[in-house]
């Protein structure tokens, strides 16, 4: 299954008293995800190194009768690695930490129905009032809209602004900024669907980055909004061989079409 | 801050360990403050996102956006002056200076309205055995008790 | 001129030597951040100026801090062939007289702390001599007597701004000896059988941290020195910088070359500008001799030092965001593993020690293992620095073998209380530590043993609490620091010392309930065993510490139910 196409060593490893065949060298995260073992995450990304914020993935690592508690995305399998996922301790510091994200998250529906599963349906914690958020009340700070601005799609149009209980996430000096793309990667990525954008005929607003404003290509031929402009050279820069001129400024849609008809077009007489 | 003087002070960090905070540091030094202008000057210079500079202007205490007034009050809340009363000398200079202690972001930095008096607060000169300290303009005040508070603004232009 | 053979280091020694007792009259003013506080720059100045004006025949330097804060402004006198005698508590107004006693042979007994007949600077002996009968001598001093200076063996003594001085009194002779006589490996060696544990609080071997970052692959690395010292109340490392600069430099060189390094870097933060200054002029003098530079000694090793200055975060002296800081970015601490020593500063195996532990080394190299594996406890060999602070009569820095009684250095050293007052707790290990009640005092000052009572030994600030403070409120002193100092990253440090703050602050308006102390300690809990740093995990110490030693306190600001 890796991408170099050599294979990895596969070792033995006991979760929860049961053993497994797991890929060596592999997220423990991810070895769980796989073998449908249950275990929250809610600041795990697979295209980014793993990063510690939500702490909700934490497991029991038994090595010669001690348990660590231990971060399940920092955990590289390796043969005879030992996990327990639910002792009671481990129940006990995420349902507080639970607690903690229902008052800091109070309008998301996805923290909400998470912290249900998990048996943590209030919180004894003074509830965040939310007045004029840009994130909606449902921002938990995850950092993966940072992150995949900054290292995966290049904007690095929005950051951390403040520290500690003070954090928020926006745009520089809170203003538009040129340098975003208008590629949506970070509302994509958020876990609790706390970014805001809307799109209209020539622009995309990300209303949550302080009215960040990219203005859309336009088809030239069916005359749609499709992608936005700054995103668009930004990928047409990165194809090699180049695509031709004709279809550059073409939505998919009628890219597609323009294809089937060059495909049933006749060669030219040389 | 004009362009040239802001290309001394980059040429004095040529290597990359410390080199933006240090840059950072000459600006607010020199500035009082980092104004929005000089900060995007330096984004396009270094070739660093202007987001990042915004996010360590913000993390870090030592950097304000906002310029600071005539006069720089540091009140130490250290914890030996902490224990020796510092939160009742600075309650005490909020009062005789109209102030409302409230931070912002976290950072506790208020001018008075006529931009004479600044009041910020730092967490430990190591001037401990004197304790409760506080710096004006650099200058440090020892064995400072809230009775002494108006003499010592006295010195700096304060009227009762 | 740059030092290349023995006959070189030896020909500045003899160069030091006659600063240090020049054959007339030598003024010291005490010119740390204590001594300036007080009044110790204007003294110099005006010092100065009499001496220039009248031409007189007196040497006039200026020295770091001997230790006793508490009587700064500190001059001393050393009258050739006579005991060199430190005055205390010295005014603007003593210039005149101080100078002209001086010129007589003589010292204002009225201004008199103790006299130095002859002093041991491990690397090197001074002898003064005798005279002034009724002036106590050094060893007499109770705030000196229970102390051993290693570390503080020159400060207050030398001129910290003067390389000979150093060098006068046998400094870098380690290094010379280290670098041309010694194979680095030998070198760890000596450090892992000194016991030498980090003194910024963790208490790593250092000689085991040295060796894992020799191994970890990759030929770029980097070492550097934590100087970043943000425990409110500790000021150690800043005195360390200010009046001994060399002996940090001088214990960075022998690491590099026992690592094999080529590249430190001293991150010290924004707030000591007076130590970053005397770091620059430390490492041009050690330029100029060829102590720093390529070629070093002329054995062919290059090594050099940068200073990155940090910005007002307390949570950059955590090893992860100190190597994000010096990087540019946000002190936002990274997962580990990996490790700094496999991967740190720009991606490169990076070795991290702090101020007192490199200032350690010259002197391991110099005296040997065994000579400083004898001094101190088992397991935890050597002295530490302290600083003394708060409601202590004797406030200054200390320095004792490790294993000696907090009772020890609380009284026999700081003599009690100020002002007559009860101690009642002593706070150690910044806000990382815990408030251990007077009962406790016979608890031995080892990495071990304040775990054990809840607390830790932390960069080794002593902060002293007398009957009128207020415990509930030292508790919610500490975690308001912790909670603004956060980074912010993960959520039980950013939000669970939010709501713990909000609670304190509702139990010391009156109106707190049982359950909010459950609930307290149940986040204490938490934050503890879930925090991504060291920050959040020891945060919840000073109210877990309260509540265990001082539960009346927070009793009687509780609602009682009926």
């Amino acid at each position: 299954m890796s991408l170099s196409g050599y294979r990895k060593r596969m070792v033995t490893i006991t979760i929860n008293k049961n053993q497994y065949l797991a890929e060596e060298g592999e997220i423990f995260l991810l070895t769980a995800m796989r073998l449908n073992i249950d275990i929250p995450h809610l600041c795990y990304e697979k295209a980014l190194e793993p990063y510690g914020a939500c702490r909700l993935c934490m497991v029991d690592v038994v090595t010669c009768g001690k348990t660590t508690m231990t971060p399940a995305c920092t955990i590289k399998v390796h043969n005879g690695l030992e996990i327990l996922t639910d002792t009671p301790q481990i129940i006990r510091h995420r349902s507080l930490l639970f607690e903690l994200y229902l008052a800091e998250a109070p309008k998301s529906e996805v923290i909400r129905e998470m912290a249900a599963k998990y048996g943590v349906t209030k919180t004894r914690f003074l509830k965040k009032i939310v007045h004029d958020d840009p994130l909606m009340g449902k921002c938990i700070l995850c950092g993966l809209c940072i992150r995949v601005c900054n290292e995966i799609m290049g904007g690095k149009a929005i950051n951390y602004i403040n520290r500690g209980p003070y954090t928020t996430i926006n745009t520089p000096f809170y203003e538009h900024n040129p340098d975003c793309l208008g590629c949506t990667a970070c509302a994509n990525v958020c876990p609790t669907n706390a970014i805001v954008f809307e799109d209209s005929d020539s622009n995309r607003v990300m209303q949550s980055w302080s009215g960040t404003t990219v203005p859309l290509a336009t088809c030239s031929s069916c005359k749609t909004a499709f992608a936005p402009e700054k995103l668009m050279h930004k990928v047409m820069n990165k194809l090699d061989p180049a695509i031709i001129e004709e279809i550059k400024s073409l939505c998919p849609e009628c890219r597609r079409h323009y294809s089937t008809r060059k495909a049933t077009r006749k060669v030219p007489k040389s | 801050m004009d362009e040239k003087t802001l290309d001394g002070i980059i040429d004095k960090y040529p290597n990359s360990s410390g080199r933006i905070l240090g840059i950072l540091r000459e600006i607010q030094i020199q500035e009082r403050h980092i104004p929005m202008d000089t900060l995007k000057l330096v984004s396009g210079k270094l070739q660093v996102p202007l987001s990042e500079l915004f996010a360590l202007v913000t993390f870090y205490s030592f950097f304000s956006l906002k310029p600071v007034g005539e006069h720089l009050i540091t009140v130490c809340m250290g914890t030996p002056c902490h224990v020796k009363g510092a939160e009742k000398i600075l309650e005490t200079l909020e009062e005789h200076l109209g102030l409302s202690g409230d931070t912002q972001d976290g950072k506790y930095l208020q001018t008075t309205p006529d931009n004479k008096f600044t009041v910020e607060i730092a967490r430990c000169f190591g001037a401990c055995s004197m304790a409760p300290v506080l710096h004006v303009d650099g200058q440090l005040h020892g064995y400072v008790t809230p009775e002494r508070i108006p003499e010592i603004l006295e010195m700096y232009g304060w009227k009762r | 001129m740059k030092i290349q053979t023995p006959e070189d280091l030896d020909s500045v020694r003899k160069k030091g030597l006659k600063k240090l007792q020049p054959g007339r009259p030598r003024i010291g003013v005490g010119t740390s951040s204590c001594g300036i506080a007080v009044g110790g720059m204007a003294l110099y100045n005006r010092m100065h100026e009499i001496i220039q004006t009248k031409n007189l025949d007196i040497s006039l330097v200026k020295t770091g801090c001997i230790g006793f804060c508490k009587e700064e402004p500190i001059v001393s006198v050393s009258i050739p062939g006579k005991a060199q005698v430190l005055l205390r508590k010295v005014h603007l107004d003593d210039a005149e007289r101080i100078i002209s006693l001086a010129l007589q042979g003589d010292v204002p007994s009225d201004r008199a702390l103790c006299k130095i007949s002859n002093w041991d600077h491990i690397t090197g002996n001074l002898v003064y001599g005798n005279e002034f009968e009724i002036i106590p001598e050094y060893g007499e001093i109770p705030f000196f007597a229970y102390q051993k200076k290693v570390i503080l063996r020159d400060s207050g003594l030398i001129n910290p701004e003067d390389i000979d001085e150093y060098i006068g009194i046998g400094g870098y002779f380690a290094g010379y000896k280290a670098l041309t006589s010694m194979e680095p490996d030998a070198i760890i060696d000596e450090m892992k059988r000194s016991g030498l544990r980090g003194r910024g609080g963790a208490g790593f071997p250092a000689g085991l941290k040295w060796e894992i970052t020799k191994k970890a692959p990759g030929d770029e690395k980097f070492i550097v020195c934590n100087a970043d010292e943000g425990d409110p109340g500790a000021y150690m490392n800043r005195n360390e910088m200010e009046s001994d600069p060399h002996m940090l430099l001088e214990g960075m060189l022998i690491g590099a070359f026992a690592m094999g390094i080529h590249e430190g870097l001293i991150y010290i933060r924004a707030e000591y500008p007076l130590a970053i200054e005397r770091l620059i002029l430390a490492l041009d003098q050690a330029r100029t001799y060829g102590l720093l530079g390529q070629n070093i000694f002329n054995t062919g090793f290059d090594f050099d030092i940068r200073i990155a200055t940090g910005a007002g975060a307390f949570v950059c002296g955590e090893s992860t965001a100190l190597a994000a800081s010096i990087e540019g970015k946000t002190g936002r601490p990274r997962l580990r593993p990996p490790r700094l020593t496999e991967k740190g500063v720009f991606g490169r195996p990076t070795d991290l020690n702090n101020v007192e532990t490199w200032c350690n080394v010259p002197v391991i190299i110099a005296k040997g293992a065994s000579w400083y594996s004898s001094i101190g406890a088992k397991g935890n060999t050597g002295t530490k620095v302290f600083s003394l602070v708060g409601k202590v009569d004797n406030i200054g820095m200390v320095e004792v073998p490790l294993g000696t009684s907090l009772h020890s250095i609380i009284y026999d050293i700081g003599n009690g209380g100020a002002l007559g007052k009860e101690v009642k707790a002593v706070q150690t290990g910044g806000p990382s530590g815990g408030c251990i009640p007077v009962r406790l005092f016979d608890t031995p000052v080892d990495f071990e043993s304040l775990n054990q009572v809840g607390t830790m030994m932390g960069s080794g600030g002593l902060v002293v609490m007398d009957e009128d403070t207020n415990m509930v409120d030292i508790a919610r002193y500490f975690i308001n620091f912790a909670s603004g100092e956060s980074c912010g990253k993960c959520v039980p440090c950013r939000e669970g010392l939010k709501h713990m703050l909000l609670i304190l602050n509702r139990i010391i308006a009156g109106k707190g309930t049982h359950e909010d102390i459950d609930l307290i300690k149940e986040l204490s809990e938490t934050v503890q065993k879930t925090s991504l740093c060291g920050l959040g995990q020891t945060a919840p110490n000073p109210v877990l510490t309260t509540m265990q030693y001082f539960p009346e306190e927070y009793e009687r600001l509780i609602i009682q139910r009926e």
